[in-house]
């Protein structure tokens, strides 16, 4: 008779390795090859699906799944799209390539992850020269707006904390290839800061007088930091419950973008850290610039109640229900219908120049997919001039030059407005820095901007007590810190 | 009869029962793969969910990895030497325990105000148990995040209504330090003040009446009643909440990301948006494990404690 007893030790261990083939059998198959972009073959067969990953209202998921029939018809491959909101996408981008998981053909990548996930996406020059590769549309790299193009695809994957030395040029695969850097992806949905403001206050006769009689001024669109103070305080009339303009100072990404915009609005550094780690927002451009902000809020009260905890969302919902004449921000704007106003569009404010903030999602191939030719035969139609202009019906904000200039001469006055003014921001815009750890970096400089903002911390001091957290975060994730 | 009493052993003095002696019987074979097949589902899921994921937090610690790193090395006790000599650790970790110790100790003495009047066998006493469900029925970042527009200064009823009652109705609730900590532990108390008071409303209902009975006919007040009768028979159940509390307490994190995001400054950065920034956004595995641990460690040393002085005395036999 076997003896079907066993030690306790003995049950432990193969429960322990029973839990052990459990674990790593949850992903079946979910390894891919590795691949360095050079063995796509354009002749692969054509597979039933692909599948992509993508963002929700942030890079307007409705734009593109409105592209789907469309796509289908055109390709005969059903594009199935996951969305996810923006936590929960972040999250799931980077779980898929620590899994070098193979589920996934195609990955919207923002910016602030990308200097992660640059060896995990594969790398598009030689696919962009490939002509069977293009055979679906014409990638055209050219055409996009180049400031966009150079900030959101092109990285160098052995030292990504660097830009590419020339944005301002058209894109030219061979400059970018011979410089040591790669393409990651075709971009779409470029987000800029943008200025709006109630059109209906601006051009009303009894405003225009009064600004006229308050100033001595004509009333007029703000185009100067000094110019936005006045028209600010102008409309600021607390019992009326109107308020000049919003700020986002509330402890978030929002507050650091809002100061990203006026530190490169006075001169300095607008990525807040340059490619050689230097501090750059600790300078007394940063200063000059966070002074003007908090005085904003303190000194001239053009802000509505709430200004220092507010986020982009706080600050879109008391411009669309009339709470203020102006905003900064990249959200969508629409005013209440009880409001019956009317929005314009401006670029920033300048100081010594102007470098709104600029953040656009980008469309990559997962290099441990399967599918890499067909899915990069389906990011470059969908990244197309064409498919962009489409996906303006539903706002997408496009990355092409050719599609501002035809969405421009579009006969909706507002909507040619808007994406004149965006276009004209994408062009001037400011991306940020390449750090591993950007989303850390941007929380300890949200938290100054937010002190100094609520009156706890002079603008100084607080950017020098977040100039020792950065220091020691950036030491923390590896980073050599000059000085 | 009595011959045969007095020829009866002892079975408590000189033997013990079958299978209680120092040498066990012998088990057959089989036996004792039995039990065991029969906790194989819970080992296997303990080992899955707990054992497992504790076992790589230490060893992640240890390491410098980060998620697509896949080339990160040994680093000995560095994350947690770095954790431990980083003033803003310090910080969120004093404020971490400073709500906690707030928001628990009020949930107490507000979940024990509420239980003693909902105790007793009525139908009213039945509507306002089912009531008290409500607010923890809620999802936290729901709550939170109804809360964020109620104290919103603009348009929220908080200051609307505080308004109409003559009271200061332009509250900034979240841009000054202590009105963001009022409006996070005002929140916390008022989802789980509930949980408490249902879990002493059970405690109560199970306290035998007799010695509430002979206190009443000692002339013993309704003061003295609570606080030498009902209080120290009540302890274990008290200690129950605490304990849950505490632990769920340190586990907070979706009313402080959803309401101030550590703000204003960093005076509501408690250690778990810390952890979430470091693990899920920069995705710095081994310094997060390494904060992770030192919470764990710090939570490991407070539960007995909280047991041993809540609960010594505990035993309604022996209070």
């Amino acid at each position: 008779m076997t003896d079907t007893s066993i030690s306790r030790r003995g049950f432990l261990g193969a429960a322990l390795a029973l839990s052990a083939a459990a674990a790593t059998g949850c992903t079946p198959g979910v390894k891919g090859a590795s691949s360095s972009g050079a063995s796509v073959d354009a002749n692969a067969s054509k597979p039933a699906q692909l599948h992509m990953l993508y963002a929700t209202a942030e890079a307007n998921s409705a734009a593109v799944q409105a592209l789907l029939p469309a796509f289908k018809d055109k390709f005969g491959i059903e594009l199935v799209m996951d969305t996810q909101p923006y936590d929960a996408l972040q999250q799931k981008v980077f779980s898929e390539f620590a899994s070098q998981s193979t589920y996934y053909d195609i990955v919207i990548v923002d910016t602030p992850w990308a200097p992660a996930l640059v060896a995990q996406l594969e790398p598009l020059s030689q696919h962009i020269g490939n002509s069977a590769l293009n055979d679906m549309a014409d990638v055209d790299v050219k055409d996009f707006i180049p400031k966009v193009f150079y900030d959101t695809a092109v990285y160098n994957a052995g030292d990504p904390i660097k830009h590419f030395p020339d944005e301002a040029s058209p894109a030219d695969v061979a400059a970018i290839t011979g410089a040591g850097f790669d393409i990651y992806g075709l971009p779409l949905q470029a987000n800029a800061q943008i200025m709006a403001y109630r059109k209906d206050l601006f051009t009303d006769s009894g405003e225009l007088a009064g600004f006229k009689s308050k100033t001595g001024k004509d009333l007029a669109v703000p185009k100067t930091w000094d110019e936005f103070v006045t028209v600010s305080q102008y409309f600021t009339r607390p019992d009326k419950k109107l308020y000049g303009t919003t700020v986002m100072a509330g402890v978030g990404d929002w507050a650091t973008d809002d100061f990203k915009s006026m530190l490169a609005a006075y001169g300095g550094q607008g990525r807040l850290i340059g490619d050689d780690l230097s501090l750059a927002f600790k300078s007394p451009e940063g200063t000059a610039a966070l002074q003007r902000y908090v005085d904003l809020i303190n000194k001239y009260k053009v802000t509505p109640p709430g200004s220092t905890a507010a986020s982009w969302d706080e600050a879109a919902s008391l411009f669309d229900s009339g709470t203020t004449a102006l905003t900064m921000n990249y959200h969508a704007l629409e005013l209440d219908d009880a409001v019956k106003g009317e929005i314009g569009y401006a670029v920033v404010p300048q100081e010594k120049t102007r470098g709104p903030h600029f953040g656009t999602w980008m469309l990559s191939v997962n290099k441990y997919g399967g599918n890499r030719a067909w899915a990069y035969r389906a990011i470059t139609w969908l990244t197309a001039s064409q498919q962009q202009l489409t996906m303006t019906g539903k706002q997408l904000h496009p990355s092409r030059t050719s599609v501002y200039k035809q969405v421009t001469s579009a006969q909706n006055k507002s909507e040619a407005e808007f994406y004149r003014v965006l276009g004209d921001s994408l062009a001037v815009g400011v991306g940020r820095a390449r750090l591993t750890n950007y989303t850390e970096v941007s929380a300890a400089i949200a938290k100054a901007v937010n002190s100094a903002a609520t009156g706890s911390a002079a603008p100084d001091a607080a950017l020098n007590t977040a100039a020792d957290q950065v220091r020691k975060l950036l030491t923390d994730a590896g980073y050599k810190v000059p000085g | 009869m009595t011959d045969t009493l007095a020829a009866k052993p002892s079975p408590t003095v000189t033997e013990k029962p079958e299978g209680y002696g120092l040498r066990p019987r012998r088990e057959r074979k089989g036996e004792t793969l039995v039990p065991w097949v029969l906790m194989t589902p819970t080992l296997v899921l303990l080992a899955l969910m707990t054992i497992m994921p504790t076992i790589y937090l230490l060893r992640a610690s240890v390491r410098n990895d980060t998620l697509l790193n896949t080339n990160g090395r040994f680093v000995g006790l560095a994350n947690y030497s770095n954790a431990l000599t980083d003033p803003t650790f310090w910080h969120s970790l004093l404020i971490t325990i400073g709500f906690v110790v707030v928001a628990v100790a009020l949930e107490m003495l507000l979940g024990m105000a509420l239980s003693l009047p909902l105790a007793g066998e009525r139908l009213s006493s039945t509507w306002g148990t089912t009531l008290l469900l409500l607010p923890f029925a809620i999802t936290p970042v729901v709550s939170a995040m109804i809360f964020k527009e109620l104290l919103n200064p603009n348009y929220g009823w908080v200051d609307y209504y505080l308004g109409q009652l003559g009271l200061p109705a332009h509250i900034e609730w979240l841009s000054h330090p202590t009105t963001a900590w009022i409006a996070l532990i005002g929140l916390d108390v008022w989802q789980w003040t509930p949980f408490v008071a249902l879990i002493l409303i059970a405690g109560l209902q199970s306290l035998p009446g007799e010695p509430r009975e002979a206190a009443a006919i000692d002339g013993a007040s309704t003061w003295q009643m609570f606080w030498h009768v009902t209080l120290p028979q009540l302890k274990p159940f008290i200690a129950i909440a605490l304990v849950l509390r505490t632990i769920q307490a340190f586990k907070t994190f979706d009313y402080f990301k959803v309401m101030t995001g550590g703000g204003p400054g960093d005076s509501t950065e408690i250690l778990n948006l810390a952890i979430y920034r470091i693990a899920l956004q920069s995705f710095r595995i081994g310094a997060a494990a390494a904060i992770a641990i030192l919470l764990l460690i710090l939570l490991s040393l407070l539960v007995p404690a909280l047991l041993r002085g809540v609960g010594r005395n505990a035993d309604p036999e022996e209070a």
